[in-house]
């Protein structure tokens, strides 16, 4: 009570009101003691407040207060013993009303007799370090009524017994549950867990072990994640509506356990419908469901083993995509495309059912990296698609789905380990589009390169880009050389130059020919003009990726057509011989013998039969002679022979891509030994080899073997040394 | 709200809002408590321990508390007057009253 005032300040001599003695004080505390006793039987209306409140001051005031709160406690223990012996004789029915009832009888009386003995509980209580009136008597309720011994055991039972009953789908009262439940929260967060939840967990997980193995057995994996789902869900609205919040995360444990953790290799790997035929049949939901529940799992880690069984799966998948048939050649579109339907398939899957989750597309890349790289002719294969899609794929196809598709096949280069190799593919294929003119748009070449380039960077692609620099350059001149002829046509020749730098295109071994006269004099004619331009330079005629535009005269029909440089070579020897030997054309032509083959078999053999062929047949021998086909005809004024050549390298040809790739890859390894060994000057032999694997793996997957070929090497030419006291360490000598 | 009656020792009796009783801890449980006390029923309690004049001090201090909890901003307390020859016995009525 605020006080205050400028006047004089006298305090009367303060007046004991009345000495209270032991005798008052045992009448004062009779009075409380039988109010108590009202207030335990309901029947307060009768008393008043404030002279119970007085009594309980005074004697508090004068030095009572052990009196008091001592006589409180006995009384309420007094009473509460006889309230367990009420409920402890109750009916199996009764029981959990009547404790309900007790309880909450208890309560209201606990805070009556707190509200008269206010003033105990603001001084005495503070002063003593005793617990408070209202606290007390909660205490006192559980160790008089809760833990006795003919209640506590039952009590739990009882419970136990209802959520039982609950599980296995009767309908029990909700209610009693929930005071049981709140009323042992109330007598204590320790009290709850002891006397009810440790016990109930066990119970519950007793229950769910024993259903779980029988569910189990009678269903398919499916049904049992929407039957443990939908148990999951009971158990959640169970703890809202009658047990503590806090049991929430430990009761999920149980259940998650005895659910899904300890069966999730069954499930997962259940036969006919367990993880690996919802992938098969694209089961979206049940994925999405398995995903859900094996997630709430974190130890073991139960994402990992759906992960697991998905990577073996689209492992198992992939080796069958990309074995090779001994005997039948592989398509590469069917291959590339098999490969692209597999990757589109999964995607959607994590997409739709695994809430796109990083780890599981991480599991899949590797997957792929995996098995792609299995098959050694994978980047030849990668390589010969983008081709084809170059060639005709792209028609009718809008822009963006090309963009789509050319992400997609960057996406599998990716998981290359050999990105030379394709590289090596790639170049062959872009130098025959481009010099045959066969490719469909110069930007979508273009595009596909960009992406190469932001894939594996500027060194990647900087041959490929010299390509189609070549080809700009040529065409500016051609332009000049028409301008300094003036015309394109030297004696009725038509003839159209590119000039390719060497180094950015692949070399071709096979050697020239013996081109017909009058193009020999064209391309004299071409190699003065150009010379004259740029002095110092080396022109080389690459007959071999040449192509002609003849008119032909067959009988009647008039024909024009294109055939390659070697055709044409072949063909004009038939403007005057009408029948020649194999041996005739190799010696006039000068062709090498495989290129020779294929190029009359191409001629004699394949749609167009220009020449005819003795004795007929696919196949064209050394002993074979060939006259010219006088009844050729073609409905057709314009055609093309193409040559027969093998799509896909012959054996031969594959073991000269290698040679040649290995060939090139040396320099590489060494330039990465050398980068690494100047800057660490000594280095011990196998953190030297992880370092330039690390190095390259970009570009291609290093043997250790080959990486130690190399550094012999380096030795022998004096880059490095071997320590002379650890024959393992190599020193690098400026 | 029903007003209350608060009786003193001489018999004097103060009828106040139930509002400006309920700033006393104690009256404040006499009256909202779960339990019937007569108190209750009735609406008026008896102090047979606080003499009328006190009783009436106490009840202006209650309308004093109520008036100036949670002022306004720039509201300026005003002095409470106490007697000093009263201020003991004031003292402890608000002992006894939890105010």
């Amino acid at each position: 009570m605020a006080a205050g005032g400028k006047t004089k300040f006298v305090i009367p001599p303060f007046r004991q009101s009345q000495a209270m003695d032991e005798e008052y004080a045992n009448r004062t505390w009779q009075t409380l003691h039988s109010a108590i006793h009202e207030i335990h039987r309901q029947n307060a209306s009768g008393l008043s407040f404030e002279e119970l409140y007085r009594n309980a001051y005074n004697m508090v005031l004068h030095k009572f207060g052990d009196k008091l709160y001592n006589g409180l406690v006995e009384t309420i223990t007094l009473h509460l013993r006889g309230v367990a012996q009420e409920v402890a004789v109750a009916a199996d029915g009764d029981f959990l009303p009547q404790l309900k009832e007790k309880w909450e009888k208890h309560r209201l009386s606990s805070i009556m007799i707190r509200d008269i003995l206010m003033y105990m509980d603001r001084t005495y209580v503070v002063a003593q370090k005793k617990v408070a009136v209202f606290e007390r008597g909660l205490q006192i309720f559980r160790d008089e009524v809760c833990r006795n011994d003919r209640i506590k055991g039952r009590l739990l039972a009882t419970v136990l017994d209802l959520i039982h009953r609950e599980r296995c789908s009767e309908t029990i009262e909700r209610g009693v549950i929930k005071t049981v439940t709140s009323m042992l929260v109330e007598l204590g967060q320790d009290v709850y867990q002891r006397d009810f939840e440790v016990p109930f967990l066990e119970a519950t997980a007793d229950f769910y072990r024993k259903e779980s193995h029988e569910c189990l057995a009678q269903n398919s994996a499916s049904e049992y994640m929407r039957k443990a789902e939908a148990r999951l869900g009971e158990e959640h609205e169970r703890v809202t509506h009658y047990l503590d919040k806090a049991s929430e995360g430990r009761l999920n444990e149980v259940v998650e356990r005895q659910l899904i953790a300890e069966h999730m290799r069954t499930l997962a790997e259940m036969e006919h419908s367990g993880v690996v035929p919802m992938l098969e049949d694209d089961r979206i939901p049940d994925l999405k469901r398995a995903y859900e529940l094996f997630g709430r799992v974190t130890s073991p880690d139960g994402l990992g083993v759906i992960r697991e069984l998905m990577s073996g799966h689209v492992k198992g998948r992939g080796q069958q995509l990309v074995a090779e048939e001994p005997g039948a050649a592989r398509d590469p579109v069917e291959f590339v495309k098999g490969l692209l339907a597999l990757r589109d398939k999964y995607q959607s899957i994590i997409q739709g059912a695994f809430s796109g989750d990083k780890t599981f597309f991480n599991a899949l890349n590797s997957t792929f990296e995996y098995f792609i790289n299995l098959n050694q002719r994978s980047p030849e294969y990668i390589s010969l698609f983008v081709d084809e899609q170059m060639r005709k794929g792209m028609r009718g196809t809008s822009e963006d789905e090309v963009e789509a598709m050319l992400d997609k096949v960057v996406m599998l280069f990716r998981y290359l380990q050999e990105k030379d190799v394709f590289e090596k593919y790639y170049k062959q294929h872009l130098a025959k589009r481009l010099l045959g003119g066969r490719s469909i748009s110069d930007d979508v070449e273009r595009s596909m390169i960009q992406k190469l380039k932001q894939e594996c960077g500027y060194q990647f692609t900087s041959k490929l880009e010299g390509m189609f620099m070549d080809m700009k350059v040529s065409a500016d001149t051609q332009d000049k050389f028409r301008a300094a002829n003036g015309s394109s046509k030297v004696e009725s020749i038509d003839l159209s130059v590119q000039v390719l730098t060497t180094g950015f295109w692949p070399t071709q071994v096979s050697g020239g020919c013996n081109l017909p006269a009058p193009v020999a004099r064209c391309c004299e004619v071409f190699r003065e003009h150009y010379l004259k331009q740029h002095s110092g330079r080396r022109l080389q005629w690459q007959t071999s990726m040449g192509n002609a535009d003849l008119k032909a005269q067959f009988g009647a029909s008039r024909h024009e057509i294109n055939v390659s440089t070697y055709m044409m070579c072949v063909l004009l020897l038939f403007n005057d011989n009408d029948r020649l030997s194999y041996a005739d054309i190799a010696r006039d032509t000068a062709i090498a013998p495989a290129e020779l083959k294929r190029t009359l078999q191409s001629l004699a053999c394949g749609k167009f039969k220009l020449l005819l062929k003795e004795p007929k047949g696919r196949e064209v021998d050394e002993s074979d002679a060939f006259s010219f086909n006088a009844s050729f005809s073609s409905k057709q004024l314009r055609f093309k022979v193409g040559t027969v050549s093998a799509q896909r390298e012959t054996e031969a040809e594959k073991h000269e891509t290698r040679q040649k790739v290995d060939e090139d890859r040396k320099p590489q390894i060494e330039a990465a030994i050398v980068r690494i060994m100047k800057s660490r000057k000594e280095m011990e032999h196998n953190a030297l080899i992880a370092d330039v694997t690390a190095q390259l793996t970009a570009r291609f997957m290093p043997h250790p073997n080959v990486i130690k070929k190399r550094i012999e090497s380096l030795i022998e030419r004096e880059f490095l040394e071997r320590d002379k006291n650890n024959w393992r360490m190599y020193k690098y000598l400026a | 709200m029903d007003p209350v009656k608060l009786i003193a020792s001489d018999g004097t009796e103060i009828i106040l809002d139930r509002q400006a009783a309920m700033v006393s801890g104690t009256i404040k449980s006499m009256l909202g408590g779960p339990g019937g006390y007569v108190e209750q029923e009735k609406g008026e309690i008896n102090f047979p321990e606080i003499s009328g004049k006190t009783l009436e001090q106490t009840v202006q201090y209650f309308y004093y508390k109520l008036r100036h909890t949670n002022p306004s901003s720039n509201h300026t307390l005003p002095e409470f007057k106490i007697e000093p020859e009263s201020a003991l016995e004031l003292l402890m009525a608000a002992n006894y009253l939890d105010t």
